[in-house]
């Protein structure tokens, strides 16, 4: 069960910094871009895969926090917010790239299948570069569920395919990560 | 005790994390804002000149009051019981521009061509009006600073005026839909 779209657990600025931004205070922005640089750029760099692409698009994703940040509501989440621009904006431009993200049979694909986890080792290099080497939507699903707290659901809507394509998606990327991982071992 | 996969991601979920962007990012950022800032003001001085020459003017009467503020003794009195008579301005200026500021706020943001700084700045009680009024609590006496508070509503009033004049010239018939359904629409 998903808690919350979010891994920031609390807004790491006050009000005061969003208001001062709203009335144009640059300094008061970069308050913003600090407080939340850092975390949006692992998303960017888990979602695009490499560093000068995440930057590309870190940039790009501030530049329209800036200019709709007069539109972001008092009550709303700020980092829910920003997080759901600089996701958007990695959705984009994988599709700008011609990365589709097709809807599949629906193909019931077991819990925990076939691999013993007793016979190897997680670590998280393993697993890092195992996610690294994932299929594009493979690995989108994949960090947009585990690492982004979104639902399959959110998942869905943002991805513009069906909750059921996401959960079989994400089944057979988690067990490509575990293939691969359970490959390293043996190697080592 | 072996570990599934997502309580492994969970439990060391600090340890996929890199270090932050380098500082180009921000460079880079802050040149392009720069730049759209600039752009902005251009464009919004061609489309509504008028608007952001009066703009302009509060905002370096705004600057000077503010210096001047700096150097005065700060005192915690009432206007209305210092002046009466500003009181009974403030009254009927207060009532007017709000009149004419709920009637453009019932156009959307993007018909008006003001970005929020400017929005900000038509509002009644700004930095400008603000700093007005500290300085009347400072210098009841003052004659200048009285007129000067006068000559702000009916600077503000005109401006508002003017903005109105503007926007029904455009739209032939005065808005009747409200705010939301606007944007709706659009």
């Amino acid at each position: 069960m998903k808690a919350s779209a979010n891994n920031l657990n609390q807004t790491p600025i006050d009000g005061n910094v969003i208001d001062r931004c709203k009335r144009g205070d640059v300094r008061a922005f970069r308050e913003l871009y600090n407080a939340y640089a850092a975390a949006m750029y692992n998303i960017c760099l888990r979602m695009t895969n490499n560093v000068s692409d995440a930057e590309d698009t870190l940039q790009e994703a501030f530049i329209q926090v800036h200019r709709n940040i007069g539109k972001l509501e008092r009550e709303a989440s700020v980092t829910a917010w920003i997080k759901r621009i600089v996701v958007n904006h990695c959705l984009n431009n994988l599709r700008k790239k011609k990365v589709y993200f097709e809807e599949v049979e629906e193909v019931e694909v077991a819990e925990e299948a076939g691999i013993d986890e007793d016979s190897f080792t997680w670590t998280v290099s393993a697993v890092k570069s195992a996610i690294h080497g994932l299929p594009q939507g493979y690995r989108t699903v994949l960090n947009l569920y585990l690492f982004e707290d979104y639902s399959h659901r959110e998942i869905a809507d943002m991805m513009g395919i069906t909750e059921s394509t996401v959960k079989t998606q994400y089944m057979r990327a988690k067990e490509k990560v575990r293939q691969i991982v359970k490959q390293q071992n043996l190697i080592r | 005790m072996p570990e599934n996969f997502e309580s492994f991601i969970q439990q060391h979920r600090d340890a996929f994390e890199e270090p932050g962007p380098s500082p180009k990012v921000w460079d880079a950022l802050e040149r392009e804002l720069e730049g759209s800032r600039k752009g902005r003001i251009v464009s919004m001085m061609g489309r509504n000149w008028f608007k952001a020459a009066v703009i302009a003017v509060l905002l370096v009467n705004a600057a000077v009051l503010f210096y001047i503020a700096k150097h005065k003794q700060h005192q915690q009195q009432d206007l209305a019981v210092v002046i009466p008579e500003i009181q009974e301005a403030k009254v009927y200026y207060t009532n007017r521009i709000n009149e004419k500021l709920e009637l453009i706020n019932a156009y959307p943001a993007n018909e008006l061509g003001l970005d929020s700084a400017a929005r900000q700045e038509l509002q009644l009680r700004n930095d400008t009006y603000k700093t007005l009024e500290n300085e009347l609590k400072n210098n009841p006496g003052n004659q200048r600073i009285r007129g000067a508070m006068i000559r702000y509503y009916q600077l503000k009033l005109e401006l508002l005026d003017k903005i109105l004049e503007e926007l029904q010239d455009k739209h032939a018939t005065p808005p009747t839909h409200t705010k939301k359904q606007y944007e709706a629409e659009i």
